[in-house]
This record gives C-alpha cells, sequence and structure tokens, in this order.
C-alpha cells in the first residue's frame, strides 16, 4: 500500500507569480464584494475578522494557481471553517440562550437554527403531509436568523455548482476530522472494509424513513455526531441523557478517534446520511474526476490518498471515481504520473484537465469565500472579540 | 351505538383508508421499503411480494377489526394493555426484520449431497413469502394513529361483520398508497443495493427493538 502521507508534501511552483497573481485577481475581487459589506456596517473586531478572512481567502486561491495543488490549500481553509464554525455558533448561543443546549420550549417555538442535514429527512413528510417536520422558522425572524429557506436556498445553490463537493468546500462540520486526519504521519489502521462506505447509505434510507414515522429529524435527535459542538436538546431526563451521550460516543469515535487512527474522514465516508444524499447530486454536475488510463500505472497512490475511499481498483479501470467522490483534489494530487484529472463531462480526459480545474476552482472558491468566508469572519471576530475582553 | 347505514359506512370506510393512506406508508415504510429493496428487481416480482405482504396485513387488520368489535370501545379508547401490544409487536417486528437482514436463522442443508436441480425456474419463495407474511401481518396489527380512528369507528357498528367490512374497506383505501412501492422493482440490482438495504433493514430493527422495549420498560415501571 502507497504511503498515506498527505498528498501534496513536495508540490512544485506550477505557474509563474505573475501569471498566478493574474488569475487570483478574479478571486482577490469577489473577496472585496463579498467582505465590503460587513466590513463597513460592523464593529471594529469584524472588520478586522473580515480583512484577516479575505486575504486569507486570497492568498490560498493563489497558492493553488501557484503550485496546481488544491488539495492542501483548501485543506487549511476547511479546517478552519470546522474548527471555527462552533466558536462563533457556541458564542451567539452562548449570548442569546445563555447555554448551547436547546430546551423542548425554544425548539416548539420554532427557534432552532436550521441545519442542512436535516434536508433529506424533510422530503418524505413534506410530500405526504405537507408539514417540515423541523422545529425551525421557514422565514428568518428577530430571534431564529437561520431560517429553512435560506439555508435551502444557499445549499441548493451551491450544490449545482459544486455536486458532493459541498462536502468539502462548504460543510460545517466535515473540517474538524479533516484536521484530525491531518495530524498523525502515518494510518495505523490501514485495511478498512470497502462495505464500510455503503454504510452512509444504509443510514440515510433509514433515517429519512423513521423521520417520515416519527415526524421529527431523528438524525438529529439521536445520531448527529456534531450535536457535541453546536447545540443539543437540554438534558432533562433519562432519554435526552442517553440523546446527549450517543452525540458524544459518535464524536469521539468517528470525528476524533478513527480520523487519527485511519488518516481518513471516517464521519463522512463511513456516517453522514447527508453525504450519501449529496452524492447524487455529483450525477447531474458537471465537474468530476477522471483517471487517464494511459498514464496510470496503477500504483494505488490514489486510493491510498482518498479521505473517503471514493476510489478503487475496478473504477480506477472504469477511468472514473465512486459516486461518492467530493472532489477534494487529493487524488489528482497525489498522482506522479498526472493520470488523476480535474474533468467536465462531456469533454475528453486527456484533453484539458487544468482548464477544467480552473473552472471548478473559480466556483467552488467563490461559493467557500461566500458561504465559509462568513461563518470564518464570524468565528475570528468571536475570537477577537473574546481576547480583547479578557 | 350509532347505527350507520351500510353504504355509508362502506363510504367512509374507503374514504377513511385513502385520507389516512399516506401516514399508513410512513407508518409500513421503514418495514416496506429496505425489506422489498432487498428483493431481486423486476416489478411482477415485487408485485407478487407485495401482494403476499398487503395479504398478511389485511389478515392483521381484520383480527383487529374482529377483536375491537368484540371487546367494544374499550379497546381502541382506552384500553391499557395498548402499549403491551404496542411493544411487543415492535420487538417482533425487530426480530422479523433482523431475521432477514442477517439471514438467521442459517438452514442447514438436509443432505450435504443433494444435487442442485439442473432445471431451476425462478428463485425459491420460501423464505421470502414467510417474510412478507411476517412482516406484512406484523405491521397489520402494529397499531398507528389512522389504525385507531378506523377502531373507533369500527366499534360504533351494529355487527362484528360490519366492523370487519369496514377495515376492509379501509385497508383497500390505504392500500392504493402503497402502489407506488411497486417502482421500486424498476431499481436495477446491485450487491451494493441489497447490502444497503438489508443494513438498513437490521438498524431499522435495532430501532424497533429499541423502541418496543421501552414501551414495555416504561409499563413496567409506571403501570
Amino acid at each position: 500500500m502507497a504511503s498515506q502521507a498527505s498528498p501534496t508534501m513536495s508540490a512544485p511552483a506550477f505557474r509563474s507569480v505573475g501569471r498566478s497573481m493574474l488569475l487570483t485577481v478574479p478571486m482577490a475581487l469577489w473577496s472585496l464584494l463579498m467582505f465590503t459589506p460587513s466590513f463597513l456596517h460592523a464593529g471594529p473586531d469584524s472588520r478586522i475578522a473580515c480583512g484577516v478572512v479575505a486575504a486569507f481567502m486570497t492568498v490560498l486561491f493563489y497558492q493553488m494557481m501557484r503550485t496546481g495543488t488544491t488539495y492542501r490549500w483548501r485543506r487549511y481553509f476547511f479546517v478552519a471553517l470546522g474548527l471555527l464554525f462552533p466558536v462563533g455558533f457556541i458564542a451567539s448561543l452562548v449570548a442569546v440562550r445563555g447555554s448551547m443546549s436547546i430546551p423542548i420550549e425554544r425548539m416548539v417555538s420554532g427557534d432552532t437554527p436550521f441545519c442542512y442535514m436535516v434536508t433529506p429527512m424533510l422530503i418524505i413528510p413534506a410530500a405526504l403531509t405537507r408539514t417540515l417536520i423541523f422545529p425551525g422558522s421557514i422565514l428568518p425572524t428577530a430571534s431564529n436568523p437561520h431560517s429553512i429557506a435560506a439555508m435551502i436556498g444557499i445549499w441548493l445553490a451551491m450544490t449545482l455548482v459544486l455536486g458532493k463537493a459541498w462536502c468539502s468546500y462548504a460543510c460545517f462540520f466535515g473540517g474538524i476530522e479533516e484536521g484530525f486526519a491531518a495530524l498523525p504521519k502515518h494510518a495505523r489502521i490501514r485495511k478498512l472494509d470497502p462495505r464500510f462506505r455503503l454504510a452512509p447509505w444504509a443510514i440515510l434510507l433509514a433515517v429519512v424513513l423513521l423521520s417520515a414515522v416519527m415526524f421529527e429529524p431523528v438524525y438529529c435527535m439521536w445520531l448527529c455526531p456534531f450535536k457535541t459542538v453546536t447545540e443539543f436538546p437540554a438534558v432533562r431526563d433519562a432519554e435526552t441523557a442517553l440523546q446527549f451521550g450517543i452525540f458524544v460516543a459518535l464524536f469521539l469515535g468517528l470525528v476524533v478517534a478513527l480520523p487519527l487512527l485511519t488518516k481518513k474522514r471516517t464521519q463522512c465516508g463511513f456516517f453522514c446520511p447527508f453525504g450519501a444524499f449529496q452524492s447524487l447530486f455529483n450525477k447531474i454536475n458537471v465537474f468530476d474526476i477522471r483517471f487517464d488510463r494511459t498514464k496510470c500505472v496503477d500504483c494505488g497512490s490514489c486510493r491510498s490518498a482518498c479521505p473517503t475511499m471514493a476510489i478503487t481498483a475496478e473504477s480506477v479501470r472504469e477511468g472514473k471515481t465512486l459516486l461518492n467522490c467530493m472532489k477534494c483534489g487529493a487524488c489528482v494530487d497525489s498522482c506522479k504520473k498526472d493520470a488523476a484529472v480535474w474533468h467536465v463531462k462531456g469533454t475528453a480526459v486527456a484533453g484539458k484537465p487544468e482548464r477544467a480545474r480552473l473552472l471548478f476552482l473559480y466556483g467552488a472558491w467563490a461559493m467557500a469565500t461566500m458561504f465559509g468566508g462568513s461563518v470564518l469572519a464570524h468565528g475570528v471576530a468571536t475570537l477577537i472579540h473574546f481576547v480583547a475582553r479578557n | 351505538m350509532t347505527i350507520l347505514p351500510f353504504t355509508m359506512a362502506a363510504g367512509e370506510a374507503l374514504a377513511l383508508g385513502f385520507a389516512t393512506g399516506p401516514v399508513c406508508v410512513a407508518t409500513c415504510g421503514p418495514v416496506v421499503v429496505p425489506w422489498m429493496l432487498a428483493q431481486s428487481e423486476g416489478v411482477r416480482r415485487h408485485g407478487l411480494q407485495l401482494g403476499l405482504f398487503m395479504t398478511a396485513r389485511l389478515t392483521g387488520y381484520l383480527l383487529f377489526g374482529a377483536a375491537v368489535w368484540l371487546a367494544g370501545a374499550a379497546i381502541p379508547r382506552a384500553w391499557t394493555g395498548r402499549s403491551w401490544l404496542l411493544g411487543a409487536v415492535q420487538v417482533l417486528l425487530a426480530v422479523s426484520l433482523a431475521a432477514y437482514a442477517t439471514g438467521w436463522p442459517r438452514r442447514r442443508p438436509k443432505c450435504a449431497q443433494r444435487p442442485e436441480p439442473l432445471v431451476q425456474i425462478g428463485e425459491p419463495m420460501r423464505g421470502k413469502a414467510r417474510s412478507a407474511l411476517a412482516l406484512g401481518f406484523l405491521t397489520g396489527i402494529n397499531i398507528c394513529p389512522p389504525f385507531l380512528v378506523a377502531g373507533v369507528r369500527a366499534v360504533q357498528l351494529d355487527s362484528l361483520s360490519a366492523s370487519l367490512l369496514f377495515f376492509a374497506l379501509f385497508f383497500v383505501g390505504t392500500a392504493v398508497w402503497f402502489l407506488p412501492l411497486l417502482s421500486l422493482g424498476l431499481l436495477r440490482r446491485t450487491p451494493a443495493v441489497v447490502t444497503v438495504a438489508r443494513a438498513a433493514a437490521l438498524l431499522l430493527a435495532c430501532w424497533y427493538g429499541f423502541s418496543g422495549v421501552l414501551v414495555l420498560i416504561e409499563r413496567v415501571i409506571y403501570g
């Protein structure tokens, strides 16, 4: 088996400084556009945060252009997103509510911020009974600005552009385990049963059906590991205590321990039902990763680098990844023969992969800056506020 | 007791079944969908399996219809033993689903030397038929809100046969909503689809077992 070290450790310079800067200009302007309103109307903490995040996103994009690699730079952003989202979110909860826990009466009054993870669980009850089974509000309110309509709108727009790349460029949660997976130099557990990658589909099927019976988002109530670092139902009896215990156990197991041991995104790859749901959108998305069979030497480095086991020997022979590919770029960056390439559907695989990569990255990074950037800025502003006041 | 004209009661049973059918599909979905997804492909085969399932479900309905009429209004309205039944049915559903998902208990061949049949048309249906009948019957007596509504109405009828007819027509009304499930037969079956369906069935068995045991524990603690 090939080494599981980071696939981009020795990335050579790919473009000249001038050309890289030129390619970065649109993204720098986009960052300015995204952060200027907040910069002009916010307090000093948020202004500093907006400036820092705009620079951070622009520099990372520049590095992608300069080195021709994707995974490493995307990972910096994604891990920062995973770490800073809970910071800003928990701070907001504590400021508004005084606690990370949400009492049942607040849920009933529709004050629960909407999370995109619920989306697949809404479909059957909405179709059969015209009811949304999430205790949030459809439109933003003063007490709950994170409305269902806004979040589904953002998710849908990004999904149409990115497909399953949502899981690598937008998800609030995946960065935490990607950070843990990046810590060890080598994986301690290397042999993973390939059937594990089917588990998210089974969990998706089960939670979607159960949500229709229970008339509540079952995954959020019982199985979401990230409740541990966001919000959870207030522990008031044995049932809510059990729920909280499950959240913590899943978080420690799937988000901390297993990524450290396997160097894989185990929660995303082997558990997350939303990830499975998101995989379906890879079918309609125009971007994918392909393998040029004329260059591939079957070294297995792409399979080893893939954080979610989305590449098998058979899929490489067929010249493509599996449906659950997150387009993180790890396989492309790890391939020494340039056989793994970015690709626009309907074009030749051996055509112009760098052009396909650029097309994808402009869309993905623009979305990441717009959606994740604001989350990062909120987190950074919270940290600055916290440090400045203490 | 209000005596309803036969045609009115029949129409009401059909309408009630049709109106509450989506809830019935949602209630039975966790059992039916993974079970059907794990079957071999083809609308015809699925039709056969779904037919067996629905027959067993109808049997459950009629048994319940007879029980509520014989026991009077006490059962659907305030039968304290209802939670026992609910818990027990859920545990049995869990066992049936888990057995189906895992293929347990594995049957040992009667004779190790027995040759394979030279020609076999279709797949052996014995195990599948058994699972269809068991799951259909257990979902048939699994008390869900529409079922209780039908129960309340059925006890107001003046004879056992009218109560049974009411439940039979209620069943027909709900059955319409199960027909779209036949489209699952159009999905291409790969080993991955079957594995996913069986794993989902196992997860759902865990949930039914968990919630059934919880109901029984609550009954033991609170009486």
